[in-house]
């Protein structure tokens, strides 16, 4: 029996952290219609600030989770602002095309600013034992920041002003113009939330992780891979989709071995696509 | 870069007449600068400039009584093979390069070795060490590690010495050529030393997880956890081990605690895992190579890489100074007889012995055990220069 609740609570806690990577990705997808290649870089971007003002300033990764969000969300606003806003109307391959340019420029930069040796902020939290189960306190840090962050663009797409200008942007760009809404604006301010969501968990992995450029590819893989499992569109779509593919890899790993967690999540997400592409919980639109 | 291109050709040409007249032995460098493998790539960059400074500040080689500089032909190759045989291609056909090294790790090196091969191109691989890579029948390919069985062997024999009451053993391998192999010796080690491999699992390449495999190996209570793959994943399987409650009387991440970054990323997470590896500072040989000993070579690669040197920095420089004993030998820089001197060496390098074995692999003799004991790596093996016996993980 502890097996299993092992397995279960190794998938949850697994899986918090996917929903962590993918939340911002979905939404740009979501909003913006854009496949965002540089998700991964700005979370290896998060880590390192955080990493570097651990080991040079000494600041708290948990600290220094609001300063890199900040920062994050500052680059992303500028990079939607002076780039991608200008192609964001043309059709889906230009955007993806311009962003995998802008990612290879920021992989290549931290690559050589930073250099690819993995990194890791060697704070070990030691873990919350019941029984036999063992729940290692960083990862449920990270499940409580994914928690917390779906909830918080939750609220905010429903309640706030802003939030209900990118419903609006996302719904009818054209007639939200009319309205007064400034889009490139709005998607601005989206694109920044995105990175910023990005650069907050890129902080708190770099407890978990070691931090490289190398994991830029994957880190972006295993987001693509929960959106569409999850489904666009709607805000919790990325945590169940995380957490799904935690919880499929987590009993895939334990059932029928580590080479074969990566292949089912896989196999699941071209069966979704075909049977449902709207995912588990999409919606056409975003709300 | 195309007019460097054009203008190179448009050289070349004009000096095609007088290409007897060659002033420089030129070798190839292909390096994977950028791209997953750019940390190792770097490590191999310092260790070449310290090899091709050294030579050349003596007046460079000496082939058949002239002494010829030495110049280094560099390229990135962006860790991706396709492009590494490309780049091989075109250091053989249009830059004219004598010689070769190759890039970092077995896969990469079979590649560029198969198009040297084709040229009669001799290539000395610094950080290959899996024999899928030398059982190609490959005349022009030597490399400077030794094989992974031995390795294996040599610790699991000094484990169990030591530790008489380890019986059991669980295996967690990457799948990958490197990796891959280092798992599948130590099945082979383990059955001939008597341990029972009570788990035995590969990973995939770009993992991020390990809760799963270690749960399972938590289960099956083994004396002995043996996990192979790179730095990364080693990193993470350590942190998840300590997450988990995952603990053994032996620990063995290789190769692990023979890099630096191990250490640096685990903190005290990295106290009392073991491994074995090609090459250790601790060892110390004296040489009438350009280094002239073991702690010549580590103190300058210090000073210029401001990092400490591990096997693959070490193994690159030694991959050279084995190419330029072996063109002092044949006295001319003729490929053929080059590659039969290389074939014949028999030499002592700051790096340890060098003697290519038939298929083309350095015979591995007293390989360092090492185990990281209060933040340090200290030397279990060779017996003669040990530090320390093998301390209990857990």
């Amino acid at each position: 029996m502890e097996t299993y609740i092992q397995i279960i609570a190794n998938g949850l806690m697994l899986g918090a952290l996917y929903a962590c990577i993918a939340v911002g990705f979905s939404l740009v997808w979501g909003v913006l219609n854009v496949i965002n290649m540089l998700h991964g870089s700005f979370i290896v971007l998060g880590g390192y600030l955080a990493f570097f003002a651990w080991a040079q300033l000494g600041v708290s990764p948990f600290v220094m989770l609001f300063v890199v969000a900040a920062v994050l969300f500052l680059l992303g606003f500028l990079i939607q602002y002076g780039a991608i806003n200008r192609v964001v109307s043309k059709p889906v391959l230009l955007t993806l095309t311009l962003t995998f340019g802008l990612d290879l420029i920021l992989y290549n930069f931290m690559n050589v600013v930073f250099e690819a040796t993995p990194r890791r902020i060697t704070l070990d939290l030691g873990s919350l034992g019941i029984g036999e189960v063992m729940l290692p306190y960083d990862r449920l840090l990270a499940m409580l920041l994914a928690l917390a962050m779906t909830g918080i663009l939750y609220w905010v797409l429903r309640s706030s002003r802003i939030g209900r200008a990118i419903v609006a942007v996302r719904m009818d760009r054209d007639a939200a113009a009319l309205m007064g809404i400034r889009v490139n604006k709005v998607y601005a301010i989206t694109f920044g939330i995105s990175a910023m969501m990005a650069g907050a968990c890129g902080a708190l992995m770099a407890v978990v992780y070691p931090i490289t450029t190398n994991t830029t590819g994957l880190l972006l893989g295993k987001a693509f891979t929960i959106c569409v499992i999850g489904g666009l569109g709607s805000v919790p779509g990325a945590l169940v989709g995380g957490l799904a593919l935690g919880l499929i890899e987590s009993f895939a790993g334990t059932w029928l071995g580590a080479q074969y967690a990566i292949l089912i999540g896989s196999l699941l997400m071209l069966t979704l696509l075909m049977v449902r592409p709207t995912g588990l919980i999409g919606k056409r639109g975003y709300e | 870069m195309r007019l460097k291109h054009l203008l190179s050709a448009l050289a070349l040409g004009t000096l095609a007449i007088a290409a007897h007249a060659q002033n420089t032995i030129k070798i190839g460098a292909p390096l994977a600068l950028t791209g997953s493998l750019a940390d190792e790539a770097k490590k191999q960059q310092v260790a070449y400039a310290m090899w091709r400074d050294r030579v050349n500040a003596a007046g460079g080689i000496n082939v058949g009584g002239t002494k010829m500089k030495v110049e280094l032909v560099e390229s990135d190759y962006q860790s991706n093979a396709q492009r590494a045989q490309q780049m091989a291609e075109k250091m053989i056909s249009q830059d004219k390069v004598d010689f070769m090294t190759s890039p970092f790790g077995s896969g990469h090196t079979k590649v560029v070795a198969g198009v040297a091969e084709r040229y009669g191109v001799p290539v000395v691989a610094p950080s290959a060490s899996s024999e899928s890579v030398f059982d190609q029948g490959y005349k022009y390919l030597f490399g400077t590690l030794a094989p992974n069985g031995g390795l294996v062997q040599t610790m699991a024999k000094l484990f169990i010495q030591q530790m008489p009451n380890v019986k059991t053993v669980a295996i967690l391998g990457r799948e990958d050529v490197f990796p891959k192999s280092m798992a599948v010796s130590m099945q082979e080690a383990a059955k001939a030393a008597g341990l029972t491999i009570v788990h035995d699992e590969l990973y995939p390449v770009g993992n991020l997880d390990f809760s799963a495999s270690m749960s399972k190996i938590k289960a099956a209570k083994p004396d002995w956890i043996y996990v192979t793959g790179y730095d990364k994943d080693l990193i993470l399987a350590r942190k998840q081990m300590a997450d988990l409650g995952v603990t053994a009387p032996i620990v063995t991440m290789v190769t692990g605690p023979a890099y630096p970054e191990f250490i640096n990323n685990l903190g005290k997470l990295a106290d009392n895992v073991s491994s074995v590896t090609w090459w250790h500072q601790a060892t110390p040989y004296t040489a009438d190579d350009v280094f002239g000993s073991t702690k010549a070579f580590h103190d300058e690669y210090v000073s210029r890489a401001k990092a400490e040197p591990d096997y693959v920095g070490a193994s690159s420089a030694a991959a050279l100074v084995a190419l330029q004993k072996a063109i002092e030998k044949a006295g001319t820089l003729d490929k053929a007889k080059v590659r039969d001197a290389l074939a014949a060496l028999d030499i002592t390098t700051f790096y340890g012995p060098i003697k290519f074995g038939a298929n083309g692999m350095n015979a591995g003799r007293e390989l360092p055990v090492i185990q990281v004991q209060g933040g340090k790596v200290v030397l279990l093996y060779p017996e003669a220069i040990k530090q320390a016996d093998l301390k209990p993980f857990n």
